[in-house]
């Protein structure tokens, strides 16, 4: 653990906001970003900011190969077969709306979903429900938050051709069994569109082992720049869809009657790109890799024992999820009956800068269900310390005895 | 209530402060759906009470606990203060507009827009300078012979008059603006002299005569008196040369001036002012209404032609 608490002082030399004494545990939003990301993104608008994969001139060519590196970054960091199966999005939630919206989901067809997913993963479903009269089946998670495998085998049929999971629950941190649930989802038939949005930048993902069919995830909650998102997809899947947005950089060849979409990923990659994005997620990812998930998963597990711990002592709040903080990853949901969340959480901004998120989290539905107002959420990352945690604690005791 | 109160709080920082500017937005919207019968749904409330008792909180557990607990009361009572200071503020405003007072006619408290009570001070009778502490509500014109004063435009509709002292400031700042008045307008004017320094006190008998002597060239007196330096009109030699250049008779007003006649006159004049409850000069009435220490023209005319508004 000494050796953990040496490595995070030398991290934190990386995170430019540190030096300001601020406390971020508001992760599960988006993560800060290291000087290395932030230097490859100015790099590019410094020295190379021109279009990839269309003109011939030198800083063209220079911004195809950086896009195509970080794409190759990203295929092996997630073990995809080829690098063609990573798509560029903005975010998380366009990646499931392009499979949403490409896999030419008709009427009778069924999509499961859990009863936490972020909205992203959520209102795609009833959108197509309302327009093609597709069915949208919720499996509701157990009593103690985990996911319901009995449940889900039961809902299980020849109709239900996608299940539709967020990973890593942004609500209470809880990671589904995975390799069960597409096992189970493929001996029925049915593709399985993960939502990793918070699995992905705290958890190592095999997307060949886990036998993923679609991968969706975001840039900026694992040190990438804002509005950058991959879509990962089985080639062979990915051949057959339709895109989902079409136009420029999409096609080999047009006529004014027809055109000839080129092969993934470009033909899902519509317009001129943010070829900053890319490459900075290209460099987030090469970061991420070099500090490693056994790391990251020991320290956010190390901080969210001491958290919990901790937050026990205090009457009457409520931890989100299981009790067990392995089963939550860095993701401590809580609310305290009576107390209002958001003001807890403007409250530890003001006493101490430490920087927590406060409402439904885009689980509306999961809160509207269980008529709770909201939570306060604080999600640590891997360059978070027990300091901060300990500073955290306090604070929050303090806020709480004078509410 | 929160809102309404931070609303105009806001809004009044906001004048000199940009960073403000889009709190005062947020509280604007909440101000206006409470005002439309609609739920506030931006926060505001939470997130400044979230603030305030935060940053309370660094320094004192306890008042940040009853700030909480009792927010919506403190909210209360300061909004019913801020109306109040607001309404006082405005009061002062109105005053000042339209009396050169904050406090209104003839108030001579302290008034933030006129710091020095210029337009209060008077030269009172008892020989030193004041702003003013005699009875200012009782000043009035009631039961004075006026016709024993030198007047012009006897006859017109309206009516001004100007009890002041030769060598008094404040009467001389009031005085070209008196002129202004009703040369501008036509106006029963009246000036009656009430000296309240002994250097001047000689003046009266002189006026008198003067008056007596030549009404029209009364006037021309009048003006260059005041005009004067106040060390020169209280040497009579002085007095005697504008009185020549005038083309008065000096020996005539000498002779007047000494005679026993002239003194009753002059004494039977000083108790006819008394009578106005004088207590400094100058005291200017307009038709009537009374008006203490030297005031922005804008108070004269206003009153004069009965407008609400300058």
């Amino acid at each position: 653990m000494k050796q953990n608490i040496v490595d995070v002082v030398k991290i934190r030399q990386d995170f430019p906001l540190f030096e300001k004494g601020e406390i971020y545990f508001d992760n599960a939003c988006q993560s800060l970003r290291p000087r290395q990301v932030i230097d490859a993104v100015n790099e590019y608008y410094n020295e190379y900011p021109a279009c990839g994969g269309r003109s011939m001139h030198h800083l063209a060519e220079k911004v195809t190969y950086k896009c195509e590196e970080a794409r190759t970054i990203i295929a092996n960091f997630l073990h995809a077969k080829r690098k063609d199966e990573i798509i560029f999005t903005r975010n998380t939630t366009e990646g499931i709306n392009l499979v949403a919206h490409s896999l030419g989901l008709k009427r009778g067809d069924v999509v499961i979903t859990s009863d936490k997913e972020h909205n992203s993963n959520l209102i795609p479903w009833q959108v197509l429900k309302e327009k093609f009269g597709i069915e949208h089946k919720i499996i509701f998670s157990k009593v103690d938050s985990t996911f319901d495998l009995e449940a889900y085998q039961q809902a299980l049929n020849n109709n239900v051709k996608l299940v539709s999971l967020g990973l890593t629950s942004n609500l209470d941190g809880v990671t589904i069994p995975a390799k069960k649930i597409i096992q189970l989802a493929h001996k029925a038939g049915a593709l399985v569109l993960l939502d990793g949005a918070q699995a992905v930048p705290h958890h190592r993902i095999d997307v060949q082992d886990l036998d993923i069919d679609f991968l969706a995830f975001s840039g900026h909650k694992m040190l990438g720049p804002s509005g950058t998102g991959v879509l990962y997809g089985k080639y062979t899947l990915l051949d057959k869809l339709e895109p989902f947005m079409v136009g420029g950089d999409t096609v080999a060849s047009s006529t004014y009657e027809t055109h000839e979409f080129l092969p993934p990923p470009e033909k899902f990659e519509a317009g001129l790109q943010d070829y900053a994005g890319v490459i900075g997620l290209g460099a987030a990812v090469k970061y991420l890799s070099k500090i490693g998930f056994d790391f990251i998963e020991q320290q956010e597990q190390a901080l969210n024992k001491y958290i919990t711990e901790e937050l026990k002592s205090i009457t009457n709040l409520v931890i989100i999820g299981p009790n067990n903080p392995a089963q939550r990853g860095g993701i401590i949901s809580f609310y305290i009956p009576g107390k209002d969340h958001h003001q807890i959480a403007l409250m530890l901004d003001e006493t101490a800068k430490i920087m927590v998120r406060s409402g439904q989290h885009c689980v509306h539905s999961w809160f509207q269900a269980k008529n709770i107002p909201g939570s306060v959420r604080a999600s640590v990352y891997f360059y978070n310390t027990m300091e901060e945690a300990e500073m955290f604690v306090r604070e929050l005791k303090k806020i709480v005895s004078i509410l | 209530m929160f809102c309404i109160l931070a609303f105009i709080a806001l809004s009044i920082i906001s004048i000199f402060s940009a960073s403000h500017r889009e709190l005062a937005k947020e509280a604007y919207d909440c101000v206006f759906r409470r005002l439309t019968f609609r739920p506030c749904t931006t926060g505001f409330k939470e997130k400044m009470k979230a603030k305030l008792v935060g940053r309370l909180l660094n320094r004192s557990a306890v008042a940040a606990k009853l700030l909480n607990k009792h927010f919506e009361l403190l909210s209360w009572i300061l909004f019913l203060t801020t109306v109040a200071s607001i309404f006082w503020t405005g009061k002062g405003l109105f005053n000042f507009y339209m009396y050169g007072s904050c406090n209104g006619l003839n108030k001579s408290g302290f008034c933030a827009l006129d710091p020095k009570g210029e337009n209060n001070k008077v030269s009172q009778t008892g020989g030193s300078c004041g702003t003013g502490e005699g009875d200012e509500s009782k000043v009035t014109l009631n039961g004075v012979n006026l016709d024993l004063f030198p007047s012009e435009n006897i006859g017109a509709k309206d009516e001004v008059v100007l009890i002041g002292c030769y060598s008094c400031d404040y009467t001389r700042k009031a005085y070209p603006l008196v002129k202004k008045l009703i040369s501008d307008n036509t106006v029963n004017y009246t000036f009656a002299h009430y000296p309240v320094k002994e250097e001047t006190l000689y003046l009266l008998p002189i006026g008198y005569c003067a008056y007596k002597q030549d009404p029209d060239k009364f006037w021309q007196l009048n003006d260059k008196l005041f005009s004067s330096e106040k060390s020169d009109i209280a040497r009579k030699e002085f007095v005697d040369t504008l009185l020549k250049g005038i083309g008065y008779d000096i020996e005539a007003i000498n002779t007047c001036s000494t005679s026993p006649e002239t003194n009753s006159a002059v004494v039977e004049r000083r108790i006819e002012l008394e009578k106005t409850n004088i207590y400094g000069t100058p005291l200017v009435f307009i038709n009537d209404k009374g008006l203490v220490g030297p005031k922005p023209y804008r108070v004269y005319e206003r009153i004069l032609k009965g407008w609400k508004f300058w």
